[in-house]
């Protein structure tokens, strides 16, 4: 079955969702969803609005062994050593470089590349797909957007021929946005006016969808940025910059 | 306070400083939004983790318990939905296109996915095992619980109230109504709805197709889930 009609596509993912999606047809759905981004996206939504449903279920108390249980399969060993406040130092440390400017800038690229390269999972996790298939990395383009003090603060990424674009917010603080306002991904080409992306999240990580594809919509983009707005569908960037960053191909 | 530890530190303000980092630590992850929590897992940290548990943990057994009918099996379930979610933290996106992915739907998802499996399990053991023991229910995994569960149909028309779309929903026939509450809070396939509703398969499958759009409806226009 050719999996291009949008309608076919969104009742499957209704009925995953919902659970009536049974036996062979459920099990290609899911092949399907590690596919596609697209497609996990609209499950996406539909999980969002079938989950209002289960809000008025009663709590229950499980016993008190279901969270050791939990806790014996999933503490890291040794957990006394290892203690979790070590990670954000470690990851503090991989931007500390970025602290001076535009060298702190290609430091942060080149540091983010380099973790690319070693550990891809951390960053993309809807296009490990891709990664899975080959030693090397899918042809992308690629940016690391900080503050005026050169602080990391987003990773935006997209297959140089996909449609999706995975928004990573970097580090444990949010970005700062009040509740009239929100954060807009812009593209600013060399030779033509910036072009809005999407909605970026204050923290956690996010998908957008391009109206076509990257290679087709970014490849004279040299710079991205994010702004604060307080409109729907600003024409133009504000002048409120919250990060920026250069845009890079990476292949 | 704070000032004389940063500028006389001593050696027995140690222990006491280390004891205030696990307090801030604690406290600060009880600030913290789920949202920020699951982000807090993805990197590794397991207190986070933990807190995610201690805060949904009833609400997502409450789920099982309705799904799967039985306590044990919902504990077995929710065991492995949490593994889960520890594992694929990462994979939790708070906005797709702009809108918002409410992390609670996320987490129930990923429950009602193991519930369902587990279900599915079930009936095809039952299928297998009928022509031995068709009349021996002694171990019966369903129904075991103590308390009487709310029905289906209550659920739903609670839910619709609680998200105020009782009257755009209303316009919905009951039966359709019916059979969307059945599959969603009992788990029930297309066949088992039909079965316990006493109408054709066909039928149902429309009336659930037509209560999903209905829904889809509903909530975009009260602006919860466009």
């Amino acid at each position: 079955m050719r999996y291009t009609d949008p309608r076919l596509l969104d009742a499957l993912a209704s009925s995953y969702a919902l659970g009536t999606l049974d036996g062979g047809a459920r099990r290609r759905f899911v092949r399907l969803m590690r596919d596609r981004a697209d497609v996990r996206d609209v499950v996406a939504h539909w999980e969002q609005r079938l989950g209002q449903l289960a809000l008025s279920v009663p709590q229950r108390k499980p016993s008190p062994e279901l969270w050791r249980a939990i806790a014996a399969r999933t503490q890291p060993v040794d957990a006394s050593r290892r203690a979790p406040q070590a990670r954000p130092s470690r990851w503090t440390g991989w931007l500390r470089p970025a602290g001076f400017g535009f060298g702190g800038l290609v430091a942060g690229l080149i540091a983010a590349s380099a973790l690319f390269l070693t550990v891809p999972g951390i960053f993309i996790t809807s296009d490990q797909l891709a990664m899975r298939s080959g030693e090397r990395l899918p042809q992308s383009y690629v940016g690391v957007l900080t503050d005026a003090e050169g602080r990391g603060g987003l990773l935006v990424s997209s297959l140089r021929y996909g449609r999706t674009v995975t928004l990573k917010v970097l580090g444990a603080t949010a970005l700062p946005v009040s509740g009239d306002e929100r954060l807009v991904l812009w593209a600013m080409p060399a030779d033509a006016a910036p072009f809005a992306i999407g909605t970026v999240p204050a923290n956690g990580a996010g998908t957008l969808t391009l109206p076509d594809t990257s290679e087709k919509l970014l490849s004279k983009v040299s710079r991205l940025v994010v702004t604060r707005e307080r409109g729907d569908s600003p024409a133009m960037p504000s002048a409120d910059v919250v990060l920026s960053g250069a845009c890079a191909k990476l292949w | 306070m704070d000032a004389s530890r940063t500028t006389r530190p001593s050696p027995r303000n140690d222990t006491q400083a280390g004891t205030d980092a696990i307090l801030d630590r604690m406290n600060r992850n009880i600030l913290m939004s789920l949202q920020e929590l699951i982000a807090g897992a993805a990197r590794g940290d397991h207190a986070c983790f933990a807190q995610i548990y201690e805060r949904t943990h009833m609400h997502l057994f409450g789920v099982a318990v309705r799904m799967l009918g039985n306590e044990q099996a919902a504990e077995d379930v929710l065991q492995e939905a949490y593994v889960s979610i520890w594992k694929n933290a990462g994979g939790y996106r708070s906005s797709v296109d702009g809108q918002e992915i409410q992390p609670i739907t996320w987490l129930i998802a990923i429950v009602r996915n193991k519930a369902l499996d587990a279900l599915r399990a079930r009936t095809r053991r039952r299928a297998h095992e009928q022509p031995r023991a068709a009349d021996s229910d002694a171990d019966d995994e369903a129904d075991t619980t103590a308390d009487p569960a709310p029905s289906a149909a209550h659920l739903f028309d609670q839910a619709m109230q609680a998200l105020r779309i009782e009257g755009c929903m209303s316009a919905l026939d009951g039966s359709f109504r019916q059979s969307l509450a059945l599959a969603y809070y009992q788990g029930l396939s297309h066949t088992e709805v039909a079965a316990q509703m006493n109408a054709p398969l066909g039928t149902v499958k429309a009336w659930i197709r037509r209560g999903l759009d209905k829904l889809r409806a509903c909530l975009g226009a009260q602006g919860v889930a466009p």
